[in-house]
């Protein structure tokens, strides 16, 4: 039995109950005449109603709706179940897909958190080492100037120094150079210039020292 | 007696120390002389060059007592008088060159004056003199001291040439 003849019978089991409830509604309000009379009848439907009742839904129709409800049930239920099975490997697959891209976006993530952590450190290094590099080079200079300062102050010291000791650094070299070779002949003029220059001293010395 | 010409070959104190020495000398040989006996022989001194030079120069007999006699005590004056002057070198003076100083300060310091010469050799060049009571820097050092700037100057020249 398919769908059709199930409806077909469903729809007669519906159509003798609708004209029962109609004729029992016809009866009550007046076709009768009389109300213990119509109390009679419309006890005696009631009988045959249930009575027809019970004559069409008996056992073997009830197992056998039983057995079409079961077996529609099952059809229903595993139609159902593939559906479930369906909507589950589906399911499954949007999970995996849904995962992967989560694990996927939180692994990028991560990675760039990880990227720009590295930047960060090695700009942080960098920054580091531009710092000291710059200490350095205050360092360098500072340590130029100030060796520039007492360079050029030594150099002052020993130019000062050299020219307070100019005529005794001169006579010293000349005498390593020359030593013992000027003869003294050649030098008679200066002394005896010089001698000329300090003539009334030395004449004056002597005259004091003979008096 | 006028007074005695020093010849140039006396030049310092020692020297005249050594012309008495030899008066006395020469005075001793001719007492011998007179002592002496007949027929013997006697060896006559030899006189320096510089005895001779100055018994020339003053006009005086060395055979005659009374000569050497003034010459012994002009001596002895000009040992006492005459003034010293001490010169110091850096070398050792020629005879030359210090002939030429003595002429020099007897000309223009005093006619009997001794020159002392001595040994300096730090001063390089010139001479260092010493009278009774100063001394003279007359070093090559000493001059090169006065004239510092004009050397600095040259030096500063030298440098920037370079």
């Amino acid at each position: 039995m398919n769908t059709g003849g199930l409806v077909l019978i469903v729809g007669s089991l519906l159509a003798a109950g609708g004209a029962f409830i109609w004729l029992a509604w016809k009866l009550e309000n007046g076709g009768l005449g009389k109300p213990k009379v119509k109390a009679q009848v419309q006890g005696q439907l009631q009988i045959a109603a249930q009575e027809d009742v019970e004559h069409i839904f008996n056992t073997e129709f009830r197992e056998e709706l039983r057995n079409r409800g079961r077996l529609h049930f099952e059809k229903i239920l595993g139609e159902n179940a593939m559906f479930l099975q369906q909507d589950l490997r589906q399911t499954t697959t949007q999970l995996n897909d849904y995962m992967r891209a989560e694990i996927t976006r939180t692994l990028q993530e991560e990675f760039k958190k990880y990227e720009q952590s590295i930047v960060d450190a090695k700009q942080i290094a960098l920054d580091s080492i531009q710092k000291t590099v710059a200490t350095i080079e205050q360092q360098r200079q500072f340590l130029e100037q100030q060796m520039k300062s007492e360079t050029d102050s030594q150099k002052q010291r020993l130019v000062a120094r050299f020219e307070s000791e100019m005529a005794t650094i001169v006579n010293h070299y000349v005498l390593q150079a020359i030593g013992n070779q000027i003869d003294l002949t050649e030098q008679m003029d200066f002394i005896l210039a010089e001698m000329q220059a300090n003539k009334e001293a030395i004449v004056e010395d002597i005259k004091r020292g003979s008096s | 007696m006028a007074a005695l010409k020093i010849s140039t070959l006396v030049v310092s104190p020692s020297d005249l120390s050594r012309l008495q020495r030899e008066l006395v000398g020469l005075n001793d040989f001719f007492v011998s002389a007179q002592a002496r006996q007949t027929g013997t022989t006697m060896q006559l001194p030899k006189l320096t060059r510089v005895l001779n030079q100055l018994a020339h120069d003053n006009r005086i007999n060395l055979l005659e007592d009374d000569d050497r006699k003034k010459l012994a005590d002009a001596l002895k004056q000009v040992e006492h008088d005459a003034p010293t002057l001490h010169v110091s070198f850096a070398t050792e003076a020629s005879p030359k060159a210090l002939e030429k100083l003595v002429v020099w300060i007897r000309s223009n310091i005093h006619p009997q004056a001794l020159v002392q010469v001595g040994l300096q050799p730090s001063i390089a060049a010139g001479c260092f003199l010493r009278t009774p009571n100063k001394t003279f820097d007359m070093s090559l050092r000493s001059s090169m001291k006065k004239n510092e700037p004009q050397l600095l100057k040259l030096i500063v020249g030298a440098i920037d040439g370079r």
